[in-house]
């Protein structure tokens, strides 16, 4: 066979066999690839940066699931990471009935790690005086704007049926006047109800935390402002990621970086194999039309 | 010092109006109201609410300033209410006159539908036009749609070889009009597998989607007098959930090796799995959805492919039954219908003519 | 008349349907609560009948030793243990039908879309060839969005990725809504062909 006949049927296991290669590769060789930070992206995190502390709380929806946690989870890691370095008190709510395991999930894993590096009580988060999380509700709308009047209304018990009244965070939070931002993490329309009703109704700052398939519908909002910030995909995870260890509020880069590592590199390697099938391609037929 | 705490006071919202929400089931009523000329100071408006002319009121909710409207959505249909709206600010409270009275009640006809009735009318008149020309012997044009010409071909290859044929009506329930094609263009493929002999495989997702595609395929064997070549086994359930059906079939693929795979319906993620699959076994393979982002996929790993109405007008195509031509017919009209509104709106918005309402489905 | 029979359900709810989408009386909407109860109902006789193909297909497989014939006992097996913990020990959180369905049925989905990704690569490398002026345009927008999306594609030009970002919201958006349009208009035409027995290939056989 002649050079561009092989490179234009290269066998579909050697490409399976380095795509699975370069997939892997990252996670054990580190590797360093810059990240351009999108103009969404920063306006979370700026608007993140410039809540005053000891002031409001911010409020996270996580709406995600299981098929769309390697997008929708490194971005929840890296909020509570900046919440929770800024002092600012978390409360967590579902609307979707697949996310309140994975809300705890995400608490636990943050909670875990920063209070393993904690030196004093000051130092650690609690539950209930830091962080909470309510849990689902169905009927999303009628909740959604009656914790416009009165949260504890809405959720009298939290995802672990403590009363919520008992939580000294829950004691100074009464609806959303107490609510700085809304960020809602979905691979769904979920961010689409924040916008139409506690924000027309309250004023509501809604932030968001999308798919990169879902992202696309939400640029107008952005654009208009009624969208305060937003992340979208693993691509976006991977820039909060960045912002919050430039600013000294994580100690390393989070999944998301590993797993865009990885997708950059099949990335390359599916435009390599594209380019050497089109060089055989090309040759190929230059040879049939000269013979 | 009186005059500065009458500067200082804040001034209550103004014109209060009520009146019954429209176009829906009752219990609701719009309250609307002025903004209070300190609107700026307004940390809040609250809408209270009382039995008309009854003495006693209750709080109902309240909005942020700058909004002018609220809605009462715990209404009795058998009362009629009044409302205040106050300006709260600084824990001081100023109330507006009371509204005029307003009691809700269902309405019978959604008058914010008038629009759909009207494009329902049009398309309607259009269809009844076409049919009349096609029963009066008119012959009606349709161009050429390669994915739909090749089916005979599909169908003749598998034969030859002797290897099945596999159709997937997709993952959409009954309820999908992209199912409901499916199976009408199954109906049509069916006929034709019948007359050449070769096995059929359909295999379903959903169990409503199993029983209707069984019915199809057996009275189509049964019209072309083959009721003898039928076989249960053609039409098969197989699982509920997404992949495990992707799995299921790539597995039939990987095993039976049919020389041809129809891939009609509604399809999501699991689109590419399959088509692939049946690409690397070397099969014929005609696709249609209505899935926009699946339709990449399947022109990729795809012999041919129905984008959009393609796959609507496949059963037309193939039967070319004048009655369901005509209703093409009728099809492109409404089109170009719509591409002319469109083109109207879109000049009037040029021309700072908002009349985008029109075209509002509420 | 067992072509007429479902003709005539199928007009008559068809409009009734219809008509129910423009009122919104409480009656109406009562209507179309209970028709949405009797699609679940139908469904799960329906269900029965599915259930049933099931176990007679891989039954006379078992039965006849055809090829592979192991994997069938495998599916019936699976099949029945599952509804019969689902059925005696529940399907709540932490129950054990939870636990097979999280660590079994959920990592097997998530292989099976895993897969989605050599499929790309493969389906890439075969079709995106520049064998004519469309394929070419492909080919090119394809590069431009992969490369634009990607941390590299700043350094081609800073405004690559934003020129991607604008392929993705513009072009790519606009014949999206075009073909959404069509499929529109094919799916109501679709839905009142069947309403008006115009078309009646859903009832399989000739007229």
């Amino acid at each position: 066979m002649k050079w561009y006949e092989i490179i234009s049927r290269i066998d579909r296991r050697i490409i399976y066999l380095l795509l699975t290669f370069f997939v892997v590769l990252p996670f054990f060789i580190p590797l360093t690839i810059p990240q351009n930070i999108m103009p969404q992206t920063q306006k979370l995190f700026d608007f993140i940066e410039a809540i005053p502390q000891d002031d409001k709380v911010v409020l996270i929806s996580f709406d995600y699931t299981p098929q769309t946690m390697p997008e929708c989870r490194p971005m929840a890691i890296a909020l509570l990471k900046h919440c929770f370095a800024r002092n600012l008190p978390v409360i967590g709510v579902s609307y979707d009935p697949q996310g309140p395991g994975l809300a705890v999930e995400a608490f636990a894993t943050v909670v875990d790690e920063l209070n393993a590096h904690a030196v004093t009580r000051e130092d650690s988060l609690v539950y209930g005086e830091d962080y909470v999380y309510l849990g689902w509700k169905s009927g999303r709308i009628a909740a959604l704007l009656e914790m416009g009047e009165n949260i504890k209304g809405v959720y009298p018990r939290d995802h672990f049926r403590n009363a919520v009244d008992s939580f000294p965070l829950m004691q100074r939070v009464n609806n959303y006047k107490q609510v700085a931002i809304a960020i809602v993490l979905a691979a769904a329309d979920y961010p689409l109800d924040w916008i139409r009703y506690p924000q027309t109704r309250y004023g509501v700052k809604v932030g968001t935390g999308l798919t990169a398939v879902m992202a696309p519908k939400y640029y107008p909002f952005v654009q208009t402002g009624q969208v305060s910030g937003m992340m979208s995909g693993m691509k976006g995870a991977a820039e909060y990621e960045k912002l919050i260890l430039d600013k000294g509020y994580a100690k390393e880069l989070g999944t998301a970086e590993t797993g865009m590592n990885s997708q950059s590199m099949i990335h390359i390697l599916i435009i390599v194999f594209i380019i050497l099938g089109n060089i055989g391609y090309f040759f190929a037929r230059r040879k049939k039309s000269e013979s | 010092m009186i005059l500065i705490l009458f500067l200082l006071s804040i001034a209550p919202p103004t014109d209060v109006r009520a009146y019954d929400k429209p176009n829906d089931a009752g219990s609701a009523i719009i309250i609307e109201w002025n903004l209070s000329p300190d609107d700026v100071r307004v940390e809040n408006y609250i809408i209270c609410r009382r039995v008309a002319q009854d003495t006693t009121y209750e709080r109902l909710g309240s909005t942020m300033h700058g909004v002018t409207e609220f809605e009462d959505d715990n209404t009795d249909d058998s009362k009629t209410y009044q409302y205040s709206v106050v300006s709260s600010s600084n824990s001081e409270l100023s109330f507006s006159e009371w509204s005029n009275a307003a009691r809700s009640y269902p309405h019978v006809f959604h008058t914010g539908r008038i629009n759909v009735l009207v494009a329902i009318v049009i398309f309607g008149v259009l269809l009844g036009y076409f049919i009349t020309q096609a029963r009066s012997g008119k012959e009606l044009f349709i161009r050429k749609i390669p994915g739909l010409a090749a089916v005979d071909e599909a169908v003749g290859r598998a034969t030859e070889m002797g290897k099945p044929i596999l159709y997937v009506p997709g993952l959409g329930d009954i309820d999908w009009t992209a199912t409901i094609a499916s199976m009408n263009i199954l109906g049509e493929v069916a006929r034709k597998i019948a007359l050449y002999d070769a096995p059929l495989i359909v295999p379903n997702r959903w169990s409503v989607v199993y029983t209707v595609g069984k019915e199809v395929v057996k009275e189509a064997f049964t019209s072309e007098g083959r009721p003898d070549k039928f076989n249960e086994d053609y039409v098969r359930y197989l699982t509920e959930a997404q992949f495990g059906f992707a799995a299921a079939v790539n597995g039939i693929i990987l095993r039976e090796k049919p020389a041809t795979n129809f891939f009609i319906g509604r399809f999501w993620a699991e689109s590419l799995i399959m088509a692939e699959t049946g690409a690397q076994t070397g099969a014929f393979q005609i696709a249609g959805t209505d899935s926009v982002l699946q339709l990449p996929f399947f022109v990729t790993a795809c012999d041919y492919t129905l984008i959009g109405e393609e796959l609507y007008a496949a059963s037309a195509y193939l039967s070319r039954e004048p009655l369901l031509l005509s209703s093409l017919k009728a099809q492109d009209y409404g089109k170009l219908i719509a591409l002319a509104i469109l083109l109207g709106f879109t000049v009037l918005s040029f021309l700072r003519v908002n009349v985008l309402s029109l075209l509002e489905v509420q | 008349m067992k072509r007429l029979l479902p003709l005539a359900v199928c007009l008559v709810m068809g409009i009734v349907m219809i008509v129910q989408f423009f009122s919104p009386h409480p009656v109406s909407l009562q209507f179309n609560s209970m028709i949405l109860k009797w699609v679940i109902i139908l469904a799960a006789f329906a269900m029965v009948l599915a259930i049933g193909n099931l176990i007679r297909h891989h039954g006379i497989k078992i039965q006849r030793h055809k090829e592979n014939w192991p994997f069938s006992i495998v599916t019936l097996a699976s099949m029945t243990g599952m509804a019969v913990i689902g059925l005696f020990w529940g399907v709540e959180d932490g129950s054990l039908f939870q636990k097979i369905y999280l660590n079994i049925f959920a990592p097997l989905s998530a292989t099976m879309f895993a897969l989605l990704a050599y499929y790309m690569a493969s389906a890439a490398y075969r079709a995106f060839r520049a064998k004519s002026l469309e394929a070419s345009l492909l080919l090119i927008a394809a590069f431009i969005v992969m490369l634009g999306f990607m941390p590299f594609g700043q350094y081609i030009h800073p405004q690559f990725p934003a020129f991607a970002e604008w392929i993705m919201r513009v072009p790519n958006m606009a014949s999206q809504r075009g073909i959404n349009l069509g499929i529109a208009f094919g799916a109501i035409a679709t839905a009142m062909k069947i309403i008006l027995g115009i078309e009646r290939s859903w009832l399989g056989g000739k007229e």
